[in-house]
């Protein structure tokens, strides 16, 4: 890889993120509302107060579901936080398609830039703005609280090192994302079939994550498939920061090493992708 | 002088059947302006694609200022310049951020691009457009900011791909009063591809005429011209003509004399240097002429002459073109590129 090269499609990359803030918007889009009016609506912590209880056995008894969040909504919103980097990295691999049907991408590939290059630079600036908007929908899910509804509220002692933790995780998540849609974005000829596909993975991979179910509530199998879930591993070490960890098997940086293996695996497949799609064709 | 592209039985065969570039072979002398003259899925771009290694081989062999173009195809794309048919400046960006991202992919010295920008941007008259997004610029805007984007790095060889394609007659002239501007200056080999008679005519010092994959003919614009029969000198005499036709006919060089209309319709290799020995002819012979014209034969006539067939700028699809289409359409539909 040359630096000068990748710095300067990373830059290009950059300059045409900032120039789309619609792109941006859209990427919010779907976690705001789920905050907005799914986690509103459905913070069922009122359901579960069995009669009898003291506040304390309440607590308990509710933390076995909700493993130690103070109650549904903030469970809610870590989950959702781990949500915007697929929601947010989605668009890179759009922008290699509009860069094929504009000839972009054929004059890049016509340069001596190599495919690490070309790979690297979107993968970087795709991943960048990510840590950004996930802490905007942290920061929202806070307000949220402050303002009559239901909030996240932060129970646990984040220190610098779990701040450091949560970059980390939500910058691998999105690292692993950027992979996958780049190397869809390399393979795919179409805009239509990107987004029909792209639709048919957002939906499952979200819900197999532990992101939006009470993890007590799921059932063995999912929450077997849950725990392989990249979203569920940097939702972990999201909720085991913000509201303790006394409920999980592992510690954060187990979560954090499982997310690097994802990241690894993915970025090994996209840059072999990538690297077949930029040859020149035989 | 050395060759600057040697092209040997390159063929590109896409689909398995469909021939679009068939066994061509040329050479092309540094310095020199060469086209690729021919209509619509000819093989011109397959051709061109297949020297800036953009495409690959289907068999023969190619060098490109001393390198083979399977063997090295990442220090031939450092030493060549490329404008394709299409705009392929980003949009989003102005004219001067696509160009320093072109310097930074090239290797222009970092000490050196921003000059080599601003000069670029002067010399194409994009200066004062420069910090313009590109999607805010007209079609002979983009067309330029593409000449600039390819020759960022002075590169030896520069390829144009049907470089004018929707621009007006001015836009036209104007580009390529800039291409033989740069040529003069820098010295740049320049291989095009035009399915414009009248740009290969005037732009290039040799042209190949290709058609279906062939190369039907190639020398100099004169030279083919010659080939299809020379030049037509039209005497046109005043009143009695005597024996004016024999002595017209025994002229050096001459090869037919037609009676047309009461003119004569000479042919010959060289017009030029024929018209003194009509007039001395006539004037020997105590003929009055009303006046004697030069035509040389047009590009046109060399077509029909080479491929059989009367060249047209607008004509449909070619099999070769529905085959190519076809092979991409596949190509995508199962996810290759």
């Amino acid at each position: 890889m040359n630096v000068r090269r990748w710095s300067a499609l990373t830059r290009r990359e950059l300059l045409k993120i900032a120039r789309n803030p619609a792109a941006i918007a859209t990427s919010l889009l779907l976690p705001i509302l789920y905050l907005l009016l799914f986690g509103q609506g459905f913070n069922f912590t009122k359901l579960l107060t069995i009669p009898g209880l003291t506040p304390g056995q309440q607590q308990q008894y509710l933390a076995t579901y909700i493993l130690g969040a103070p109650d549904y909504f903030s469970y809610f919103a870590a989950g959702m936080v781990g949500f915007v980097c697929v929601t947010a990295t989605l668009f890179v691999g759009a922008n290699v398609i509009f860069d094929k049907l504009f000839g972009t991408l054929k004059r890049t590939a016509a340069s001596p830039a190599t495919a690490t290059d070309i790979f690297g630079a979107r993968l970087v600036a795709g991943s960048i703005q990510p840590i950004g908007l996930a802490f905007l929908v942290l920061g929202l899910a806070v307000l949220l609280g402050y303002v009559g509804l239901a909030g996240l509220h932060i129970t646990g002692a984040v220190g610098p090192l779990g701040a450091g933790e949560i970059v980390l995780a939500i910058l691998l998540l999105s690292l692993m994302f950027a992979s996958l849609f780049l190397a869809l974005g390399f393979t795919i000829e179409q805009p239509q079939t990107y987004f029909a596909v792209v639709n048919a993975i957002n939906l499952p991979v979200l819900l197999t994550s532990a992101a939006l179910y009470p993890w007590g509530a799921m059932p063995s199998w999912l929450q077997g498939i849950a725990s392989y879930n990249p979203i569920t591993l940097a939702v972990e070490v999201l909720r085991i920061n913000l509201f303790g960890g006394t409920y999980y098997s592992h510690p954060a940086w187990a979560y954090l090493l499982g997310l690097i293996g994802w990241f690894v695996g993915m970025f090994t497949i996209a840059t072999l992708l990538t690297r077949r799609a930029l040859a020149p064709k035989v | 002088m050395t060759d600057a592209i040697v092209a040997e039985g390159l063929t590109r065969v896409f689909n398995g059947s469909v021939r679009a570039v068939d066994g061509v072979s040329f050479s092309v002398t540094e310095g020199e302006i060469y086209g690729f003259l021919g209509p619509n899925g000819a093989g011109k771009t397959t051709t061109l694609s297949m020297l800036t290694a953009v495409l690959g081989l289907t068999s023969g062999h190619a060098t490109v200022d001393g390198l083979d173009v399977t063997k090295h195809p990442h220090d031939l794309k450092q030493r060549i310049g490329l404008v394709f048919q299409e705009s392929t400046a980003d949009q989003d960006l102005t004219g001067r951020e696509n160009l320093e991202v072109a310097a930074a992919l090239f290797g222009v010295p970092l000490r050196e691009a921003p000059k080599r920008i601003d000069y670029l941007l002067e010399r194409l008259a994009l200066a004062d457009s420069a910090d313009r997004l590109v999607k805010t610029y007209s079609g002979g805007m983009r067309r330029r900011l593409e000449l600039a984007v390819g020759i960022i790095h002075s590169p030896r060889v520069l390829f144009l791909d049907e470089p004018t394609l929707g621009l007006d007659p001015q836009g036209r002239a104007g580009f390529w009063k800039i291409i033989g501007d740069l040529r003069k200056e820098s010295g740049m080999t320049v291989f095009l591809t035009t399915h414009y008679l009248d740009e290969a005519d005037g732009m290039c010092d040799r042209i190949a005429i290709i058609d279906h994959g062939k190369i039907a003919a190639s020398g100099t614009p004169s030279e083919l011209k010659d080939r299809v029969g020379g030049d037509v000198v039209t005497v046109r005499p005043l009143g009695t003509t005597g024996t004016l036709e024999a002595a017209l006919r025994a002229l050096p060089g001459v090869t037919s004399v037609a009676v047309q209309d009461g003119s004569f319709r000479v042919k010959c290799p060289s017009g030029e240097t024929l018209i003194p020995k009509v007039v001395a002819a006539a004037t020997g012979l105590g003929v009055s002429l009303a006046g004697v014209s030069l035509r040389r034969p047009s590009l046109d006539e060399v077509f029909l002459e080479f491929t059989g067939r009367e060249f047209r700028e607008d004509e449909g699809p070619t099999a070769t073109d529905r085959a190519v289409f076809l092979t991409r359409f596949q190509d995508a539909r199962r996810g290759r590129r």
